[in-house]
């Protein structure tokens, strides 16, 4: 049994396989058996599991004889299973999927592409505001329709402002720099509170008795940093990759890049932000804001209800500071897609369960939770008025696009080796284990890494 | 679970031939070991009717041996080799394996991360056994020495009988540096709190501790057992000639039990080598690489980045490495007489 770990994987490996074998024999039996067919569909959300499902009932109805199955994995395991679900032989009809695991798949040919239903459907694809670039291959076909979009916007504890003597304006109207923070830093030094009430501008403030941090967790383990210090960086021109798609390098030596992530370090240094590890990673930015830990902090737009509806504290939203010419804000907005695998064995209906999930009905319809934004700009506007009467006003984001605030996420390959590489290297930044030159490294290390097939 | 050193690595050979004639004829226990001596006496004897025997037997031998023969091919022979030969190629599941050589092993050389974690693993060995010897030889002379409750001596296996999963998740939030009950004791009494898995510094500490407290109840029983093979004479004895207890710990007992205190260590080794499940349920490898042990690597290089050919590459690498340890150890454990005879 202690014989050899590698082995022991090896088998591991080997036995999940077969077992995936055989239970996809299984299913694959008794989905054909019966007559009606069986669209599976996964997604790593389980909001979006739940809010789809209005789109399934609709559809098995205009459907007769068809079923729709939505299945929900954790985004842990999610990645995984669905390459054993290829590997098997029992993958989903039709997938929810990352950017950054298209290259990877596409290039093993998991993937179906869909011009060819396309062009047969005349299915418009320009009734997608966002999104349908970053899902075309490098051999230029479209491999998904967008299933949403995403951007980041700053939230904060109306109470913590209104005490810290500042309005919800102040926050509006925020700008940033990289050499001194510009408001946003001086917000965050005076929000920050510890445990003897003194605040972190004031005299004999201790760094390491924080009652409430000015700013949530912006270093970020992330090697895009999409929501924490991404909308910041940005603002000065810098860009990830060389190219929005396909980059062949990250510039992470561009002193602009550097010089944030310092003014970041100085944060955490200060105790004015937590330093990675802090909190448990099953705290999530929701729970520290909502416990008082934090004041303000960047999220996810979709957590706006969440946010809005914390039972107790009334959370403001606020888009992403101004740059340091106080007029330029610029914030990363991603797209996932909806694949459809290669192996399944019913491409004509997963394409069409695909196309309308891809429909206004259906967008508007699931929308209406507010855990997504759709990439149709008709249903994302019925879905922002019918959440406002709820009392979740998005016009926050709704104006990013309006105000061209908006830029793609790059599209780049071997995506899961990049965040395994980068992840510890800035770590020990922040940890002040290492210096500024790791950034020189990382970005040789990218070259490698992206052109890696 | 693990298996003793001991007898394991031989290769399962058939039984002697009248071993099993005599044990298919001959039903109860005691009286069979004899007959079974008394045969292979028997055999030397007559040889012709022994190997006469042995034709015979063959069928049934084959027979019997089928489903170790092939549980043992299926689940160990075969992955073996399919690993030693997707160590060569760039394998990433979806697509055909394809030949490349030794450029894994190139790659593996020149790959800073792997020598990293195998420091961090020899780290946390060395932290896990030293500690976890130690710890389990003062418990087992304890409770040996003060008492004489089997329940109190039940007690001390209870963290054996939790999954790893279980232990490392309790841990886990009990060390979380906001919520976790230790931290609210460490703020109380110093001031401060430490982040025993998001620092560098504390990461492998940790985890070597939550192994320890998991293992020591096993290990301590283990030696236990061979505390209770001493005789209470020797004790007697060194009392008589007015030794203290400390003196009889370090004179008497540490010596008698050499040959337990090598099995222990040998398993500890070979335990704290496989670490892997606490790593994952806790750190996963971080902060910055500080816990990232040798599983996890292979682990995320395979299952997270489907570079499964590299990863069979590094699975090698642990494999001779665990072999090299293996051997080693049984050399040292065959120093295995014991002093009491």
């Amino acid at each position: 049994m202690r014989r050899i770990k590698g082995v022991r994987k090896t088998v591991a490996l080997g036995a999940t396989l077969t077992l995936a074998a055989l239970l996809s024999a299984c299913s694959n039996g008794s989905s054909s058996a019966g007559g009606s067919k069986t669209v599976n569909w996964w997604t790593w959300d389980d909001k979006q599991a739940a809010a789809y499902k209005v789109c399934a009932t609709d559809f098995e109805k205009a459907n007769p004889g068809t079923k729709v199955k939505i299945t929900q994995y954790n985004v842990n395991d999610y990645f995984t299973k669905l390459t054993a679900g290829f590997v098997a032989g029992n993958a989903p009809d039709a997938f929810q999927n990352s950017v950054q695991f298209f290259q990877a798949y596409a290039s093993q040919h998991q993937l179906l592409a869909m011009d060819d239903y396309i062009k047969k459907d005349n299915f418009d694809l320009s009734r997608f505001s966002v999104g349908v670039d970053a899902w075309k291959f490098t051999d230029g076909k479209q491999y998904a329709l967008p299933l949403d979009w995403a951007a980041s916007g700053v939230y904060f504890n109306e109470d913590a402002i209104k005490k810290a003597g500042y309005t919800d304006q102040d926050v509006k109207s925020l700008n940033w720099n990289p050499d001194n923070g510009g408001t946003l830093g001086k917000m965050i030094a005076h929000l920050t509170i510890d445990t003897k009430g003194r605040r972190g501008d004031a005299k004999g403030f201790d760094k390491s008795h924080i009652k409430t941090y000015g700013y949530g967790e912006i270093a970020s383990k992330d090697f895009i940093g999409q929501f924490t210090w991404n909308p910041l960086v940005s603002t000065t021109g810098w860009r990830l990759g060389d190219k929005t798609t396909w980059p062949t390098v990250f510039n992470y030596a561009d002193p602009r890049f550097v010089k944030t992530m310092d003014w970041i370090r100085s944060l955490t240094d200060k105790g004015y932000a937590p330093k990675i590890g802090q909190f448990n990673d099953s705290v999530s930015d929701v729970d520290l804001l909502s416990s008082g830990k934090v004041a303000m902090e960047t999220g996810g737009s979709w957590e706006a209800s969440t946010f809005v509806k914390i039972p107790g504290v009334k959370v403001g939203i606020a888009p992403t500071p101004y740059g340091p010419d106080g007029k330029t804000r610029s914030v990363l907005s991603n797209s996932n897609g909806n694949n459809i695998w290669a192996g399944t064995k019913n491409p004509d209906l997963a394409w069409k369960w695909v196309s309308y999930m891809g429909s206004e009905a259906c967008q508007s319809k699931a929308s209406l939770t507010g855990t997504f934004f759709p990439s149709i700009p008709a249903s994302m506007d019925a879905s922002a008025a019918a959440l406002a009467k709820t009392g979740v006003d998005l016009s926050v984001f709704t104006d990013m696009i309006k105000d061209k605030v908006l830029y793609p996420s790059p599209v780049y390959g071997n995506g899961a080796a990049l965040q395994d590489a980068f992840q510890p290297l800035f770590q020990a930044y922040f940890a002040g284990q290492k210096s500024d030159s790791v950034f020189t490294d990382m970005q040789n290390q990218s070259k490698q890494l992206l052109a890696k097939k | 679970m693990v298996v003793t050193s001991q007898g394991e690595p031989k290769t399962p050979t058939p039984p002697p031939s009248a071993a099993v004639t005599t044990t298919a004829t001959a039903p109860g226990s005691t009286p069979r070991i004899r007959k079974t001596r008394s045969a292979r006496r028997a055999s030397r004897y007559a040889p012709t009717r022994s190997a006469a025997a042995r034709r015979r037997d063959l069928p049934v031998a084959l027979l019997l041996i089928i489903p170790s023969v092939v549980g043992f091919a299926v689940f160990y022979a075969y992955p073996t080799l399919r690993g030693i030969y997707l160590s060569f190629t760039d394998f990433h599941v979806l697509t055909p394996p394809h030949w490349v050589g030794l450029a894994n092993f190139h790659q593996m050389f020149g790959d800073d991360v792997f020598w990293h974690s195998l420091l961090v693993t020899v780290y946390f060995v060395i932290l896990a056994v030293v500690f976890g010897t130690l710890a389990s030889l003062v418990t087992a002379v304890v409770l040996h020495r003060v008492t004489k409750s089997s329940a109190l001596r039940g007690v001390i296996l209870l963290p054996f009988l939790i999954s790893n999963v279980i232990a490392a998740l309790v841990w886990q939030w009990m060390l979380d540096p906001s919520l976790g009950v230790v931290s609210l004791v460490l703020q109380h009494l110093t001031g401060h709190s430490i982040l025993f898995f998001g620092s560098s510094a504390w990461a492998i500490p940790s985890l070597a501790a939550i192994s320890i407290w998991k293992w020591m109840g096993y290990y301590s029983l283990l030696i236990f057992a061979g505390l209770q093979t001493i005789p209470s004479t020797i004790y007697e004895a060194g009392r008589v000639d007015g030794a203290g207890e400390v003196q009889m710990f370090r004179r008497l007992t540490v010596p008698l039990l050499r040959p337990i205190l090598v099995m222990v260590v040998v398993l500890t080794v070979i335990n704290s080598f496989q670490v892997f499940d606490i790593v994952q349920v806790t750190t996963q490898g971080g902060p910055a690489n500080a816990s990232n042990v040798l599983q996890m690597y292979i682990y995320s290089k395979a299952f997270r980045q489907f570079d499964f050919g590299y990863a069979a590459t590094l699975s090698l690498a642990l494999f001779a490495l665990l072999i090299t340890v293996t051997f080693t150890q049984l050399r040292l454990a065959r120093a295995n007489e014991s002093d009491l005879s």
